[in-house]
């Protein structure tokens, strides 16, 4: 169960202020496919990475009872000038995972080859989420953050997504920030939009994405 | 209930602890690599400093002052204060160049500075041996007549040191100007640091105020470790301790306040 009680979150720059989520209340049962819809800067990723921990609610409390992964997206999560191993290993210790498995298993996943030697800066966005994919799949996470990152993967990619996350473990939790109405619709049994702030959930997804699509 | 608390303070102890030495390894590989001799980089930087300046004083002041070897002074004067500076320097902007590693929920903002600081001590601690026993194979050096109070005069001189770090990190985050004070109040600081001097070689009345620096009590306490009865030495053990804790406490306050407005990308 993740629960988002009042959440607000305001950044400030300089003088300026920028109130970017009001008032969200959230509760998210293990199983819920929830999709996060909005327009580019509508506060989406800020979402996610309230949820996530990265970042703290200005106002409000968010209470965790399940088991999250860090927000998959184009970037965080890894340090840039360590390789793909290093960072691998990092993430091991730090989640006490034996590091030899999921060696083993972001060898697989990723197909990156030589390229895990080399510092995580020099990789393009795919690459980086294909290493992010597969280290949050080698924990085992209950709960999957997504930001907007699947898109950028090729066929075989998504084609490894699908049948790893979406398929074999069909049982977890997703919260998934995207564009991509055909994947939402596919994947998600609930979805939120998320406007000037404000979130509003529908009662199925299909009349979320028609209201998503005149905004 | 009690039991179960104390449970859930320790495994977070465990994964703090755990956080730290990954953050430590990660360090030593960003910093010096795994090329030549990797991590012992660490203390070769407090080395050069004060086997330079060593060898700067002693040309210009000669074998000895006030009955002490000047080599033997500089080194036990410019390690400690490397910890500081390099300490406080490496603080600055220490969570934004650190931000991405946030995106995992166990790492504290405090374990980045943590993991920098024993880095630094470890450093200086190895440097300090290392230059220490060379010295006294050549006879340049005391062999430590109270090697105890040596290491609990490093100890509180690191604490102290450590508490201005968990300040200086926050307020680096909240104003860039505090970034372009950090090295010019550093080197201000100097002569109120015992680098140059002890307290037994002012008059009475400059020592009254000289002996209010923390870092002065933990330099004393260090010498007297190393020197015993050739030199006189003041200190108050409980005034580093005291201004640490002090320190440490506002210090801790302000990062959990930053934390709350630290925007990550």
């Amino acid at each position: 169960m993740i629960i988002c009680h009042n959440i607000c979150k305001t950044y400030a720059h300089g003088n300026s202020r920028k109130r970017v989520l009001k008032n969200i209340n959230l509760a998210v049962k293990p199983g819920d496919r929830l999709a996060l819809l909005g327009r580019n800067g509508a506060g989406k990723s800020t979402l996610i990475k309230l949820i996530g921990g990265v970042e703290m609610p200005t106002s409000g409390k968010i209470i965790r009872h399940m088991s999250l992964s860090w927000p998959l997206g184009f970037s965080g999560g890894f340090q840039g000038s360590l390789t793909g191993y290093d960072n691998a290993r990092f993430i091991a210790r730090i989640y006490q995972r034996d590091y030899l498995q999921i060696k083993a298993y972001i060898e697989d996943f990723t197909e990156l080859g030589q390229q895990l030697k080399m510092p995580v800066k020099t990789y393009s966005s795919g690459m980086r989420a294909r290493l992010a994919f597969a280290l949050s799949l080698a924990i085992e996470f209950d709960c999957y953050l997504i930001d907007e990152v699947i898109m950028v993967g090729d066929q075989n990619f998504s084609r490894k997504c699908q049948h790893e996350l979406f398929e074999k473990r069909r049982d977890r939790t997703l919260i998934l920030a995207s564009h991509s109405t055909s994947l939402i619709r596919e994947l998600c049994n609930r979805a939120l939009i998320i406007d000037q702030g404000k979130a509003t959930e529908y009662s199925d997804v299909d009349s979320a994405i028609n209201v998503y699509s005149h905004l | 209930m009690t039991q179960s608390s104390l449970r859930k303070l320790y495994a977070g102890w465990r994964v703090q602890v755990r956080v730290i030495h990954a953050l430590m390894i990660r360090e030593l590989h960003t910093r010096f690599g795994r090329e030549n001799i990797g991590f012992l980089w660490i203390m070769v930087e407090p080395l050069l400093f004060a086997g330079l300046v060593a060898i700067v004083w002693r040309f210009m002041k000669g074998p000895t002052e006030h009955g002490v070897s000047v080599v033997a002074f500089a080194v036990t004067g410019y390690i400690p204060i490397t910890l500081f500076r390099h300490g406080v320097s490496r603080s600055v902007a220490i969570f934004t160049a650190n931000g991405s590693l946030l995106y995992h929920r166990q790492i504290k903002i405090v374990d980045f500075i943590i993991a920098r600081f024993t880095i630094e001590m470890l450093g200086g601690m190895m440097a300090y041996a290392f230059i220490s026993s060379i010295l006294i194979y050549f006879d340049q050096f005391p062999v430590p007549s109270d090697i105890g109070l040596l290491i609990g005069g490093w100890l509180v001189y690191s604490f102290f040191c450590f508490s201005l770090c968990l300040i200086i990190a926050p307020l680096s985050e909240m104003s860039e100007v505090l970034e372009k004070f950090v090295p010019v109040t550093t080197y201000i600081m100097l002569p109120f640091s015992g680098l140059f001097t002890m307290a037994s070689w002012l008059t009475p009345e400059i020592r009254a105020y000289f002996l209010w620096s923390p870092f002065v009590n933990g330099m004393e306490m260090m010498r007297k470790g190393i020197w015993g009865d050739q030199v006189t030495a003041y200190y108050n053990i409980w005034n580093p301790i005291a201004c640490g804790l002090i320190t440490a406490t506002l210090g801790l306050a302000l990062c959990r306040r930053v934390r709350r407005t630290l925007s990550i990308t």
